[in-house]
């Protein structure tokens, strides 16, 4: 797949950037745009129920996000430095950026330094395919930093940085992430008990989510780099997985960190218990299998996301869908409208 | 505020690697991303000018880097090499980097010459499995972790690839029966499978042909960070694939 496939015209009025029930009182207040074989329809988010069924299976992501934006003050002066993904005992792999809104590429060197807090990072390398971002070690652990001085990562389209709550769902349990599982953010406790006196049934996986999803910069979609994230599926959710998808019931994922974690751990028999560090990216050649639809959000042009999506439903119906989300105004980003794909 | 331009923090002071094969390629990468975190390095290599090179550029990392030129196949370069792991008295990483080809261009295996398959054995199975004996005293202090590099040739049966893939493939159940032995005496066993690199090895492996589409060395750092974090006893036994889809744990 080429990456101008990919490309659509996205107003930037239409970015989100503010928590709906900041102004509505409740996250369910955000629109549902519903894309299945036969069209695609417009609800709000309190009517998910009506598109779901009994025995339908939602898999959530329970990991947790971190305040992972910190300022650092380096040999630039100060700027910022966003946490992605930890790898070891004060190893991580990080953005720095000049600002929340100014992504760089900074001048940043092998070996430069940094404090950060009451650490002091260094640069080790970059990471191998995506310069912007750096592998950084630090002489003491960098959690309790977060703690204390982290902010949730926020990028320009948002004018103020909100508390990290606004930054959980409810499913959120195990911190890890560094951007917010944002899919699940709508679903309150009312329309969880609705779909569950409905018999949708409900489980979970983990994977933490790294920054922000990239820009694909190759001509070839397949060919761009991506990062690993870390991800657990255990044995109870492999095993409600295979005996939803074996009573013929659908399984729909709350968020493409689900389905990346779902697709790392399917064999021909369906998905099994797995845990590590997944690289795997999901495009339209390599199929998704073992989900039947997601619940996610509007995403950016020529992204992994977007890839993902194409590789759910095809492309000409992704953007058909976008078209119709433009056309009505529907809102994009983590604080922004809903997007439901079924395709059966 | 007082603040040295060379911070050494006692965790990172700690950790030590062994790494043969050191002087290019994945063994220089790998050795260049762990000195970059300051780890203590041991390296060798066959050719003494390489290899100093090597330090020289290492060592403007801050980090503290012996290195000793040698066979890994002769046993007094090996007893040279330990006694300087023992010196530093500890041992958290021991890669088994440094591999032999064998005859070039490759023949079948049906007219491999047996002296030169014994020197791939020699170096691509009972070096690694000697450099482990001696090291096991330091490797048990040290509750460390032992990569051997191996090949998608210990399983791929290709024609030409007979001797050194079936050298790998006995690294590979080498590795994982140590998994199983010393899992009590505290000491990790892994194989790595880098996957296709543009190094002179691989050139060598492909005389004459274009590897320009190999992806660099450094494609395979990810793979070293991840690691650096698992319990070793966690991933024991286990065989990885560096540029693979998924690094699994095992529950």
């Amino acid at each position: 797949m080429k990456r101008q496939e990919l490309l659509f015209e996205q107003p930037r009025t239409l970015f989100a950037s503010t928590p709906v029930e900041a102004e509505h009182g409740a996250r369910d207040a955000v629109r549902l745009l519903v894309t299945t074989p036969s069209g695609h329809q417009h609800a709000t988010f309190a009517d998910l129920p009506r598109f779901l069924s009994a025995g339908d299976l939602l898999v959530a992501n329970e990991s947790a996000t971190l305040a992972a934006s910190l300022e650092a003050r380096g040999p630039s002066g100060s700027y910022t430095l966003d946490l992605s993904t930890r790898y070891a005992e004060g190893l991580w792999l990080a953005e720095p950026r000049w600002d929340p809104a100014h992504p760089g590429p900074m001048p940043i060197e092998s070996g430069e330094e940094a404090r950060v807090g009451d650490a002091t990072v260094r640069y080790v390398a970059p990471y191998p395919g995506i310069p912007r971002l750096w592998f950084i070690t630090a002489d003491r652990p960098l959690e309790p930093i977060l703690q204390r001085a982290g902010v949730p990562i926020h990028y320009g389209y948002v004018q103020q940085v909100w508390p990290l709550d606004a930054y959980q769902s409810l499913f959120s349990r195990v911190p890890g992430s560094a951007e917010m599982p944002s899919a699940a953010r709508p679903i309150t406790s009312k329309i969880r008990e609705a779909l569950e006196a409905a018999g949708v049934r409900f489980t979970s996986v983990l994977l933490h989510s790294g920054v922000s999803s990239l820009e694909i910069e190759t001509d070839q979609v397949e060919e761009q780099a991506v990062y690993p994230e870390p991800f657990e599926v255990s044995s109870a959710t492999a095993d409600l997985v295979n005996r939803t998808r074996d009573g013929g019931h659908r399984v729909i994922a709350i968020g493409t960190t689900v389905v990346r974690a779902l697709e790392s751990t399917w064999t021909p028999d369906g998905v099994r218990p797995r845990q590590g560090f997944t690289r795997l990216f999901v495009h339209p050649g390599n199929p998704v299998r073992s989900v039947d639809g997601l619940l996610t959000g509007f995403h950016d042009p020529v992204t992994s996301h977007l890839a993902m999506l194409a590789a759910l439903i095809g492309l000409p119906r992704v953007m058909e869908a976008y078209r119709e989300a433009i056309a009505n105004g529907y809102r994009w980003h983590e604080f922004g409208d809903s997007h439901l794909i079924l395709r059966k | 505020m007082a603040q040295s331009s060379n911070p050494v923090t006692p965790a990172q002071a700690e950790h030590v690697a062994l790494i043969t094969g050191a002087s290019r390629g994945l063994g220089f990468t790998v050795a260049e991303f762990l000195a970059r975190q300051r780890w203590t390095l041991i390296l060798t290599a066959r050719h003494e000018v390489p290899l100093l090179e090597a330090v020289k550029r290492l060592q403007a990392t801050g980090a503290s880097i012996r290195a000793l030129p040698g066979d890994v196949s002769q046993d007094q370069h090996r007893r040279d090499l330990v006694a300087t792991v023992r010196r530093v008295g500890r041992l958290n990483l021991l890669i088994n980097n440094a591999s032999e080809l064998g005859a070039s261009p490759f023949p079948a295996l049906v007219d491999y010459p047996l002296d030169a398959l014994r020197r791939v054995f020699e170096v691509n199975v009972l070096s690694p499995l000697a450099l482990i004996h001696l090291c096991l005293p330091v490797l048990r202090k040290s509750r460390g972790l032992v990569v051997n590099i191996t090949s998608d040739a210990s399983r791929g049966g290709y024609p030409g690839w007979g001797g050194y893939g079936s050298s790998k493939a006995a690294l590979d159940l080498l590795s994982k029966t140590l998994a199983n032995e010393l899992r009590e005496a505290g000491v990790g066993v892994v194989a790595v499978d880098p996957g296709d690199l543009r190094t002179q090895m691989h050139q060598d492996a492909f005389p004459g042909q274009d590897i320009s589409d190999r992806p660099l060395p450094e494609v395979t750092l990810p793979f070293w960070a991840w690691l650096e974090g698992q319990d070793p006893l966690r991933v024991s036994g286990q065989r990885f694939e560096a540029q693979g889809t998924v690094w699994e744990v095992p529950a």
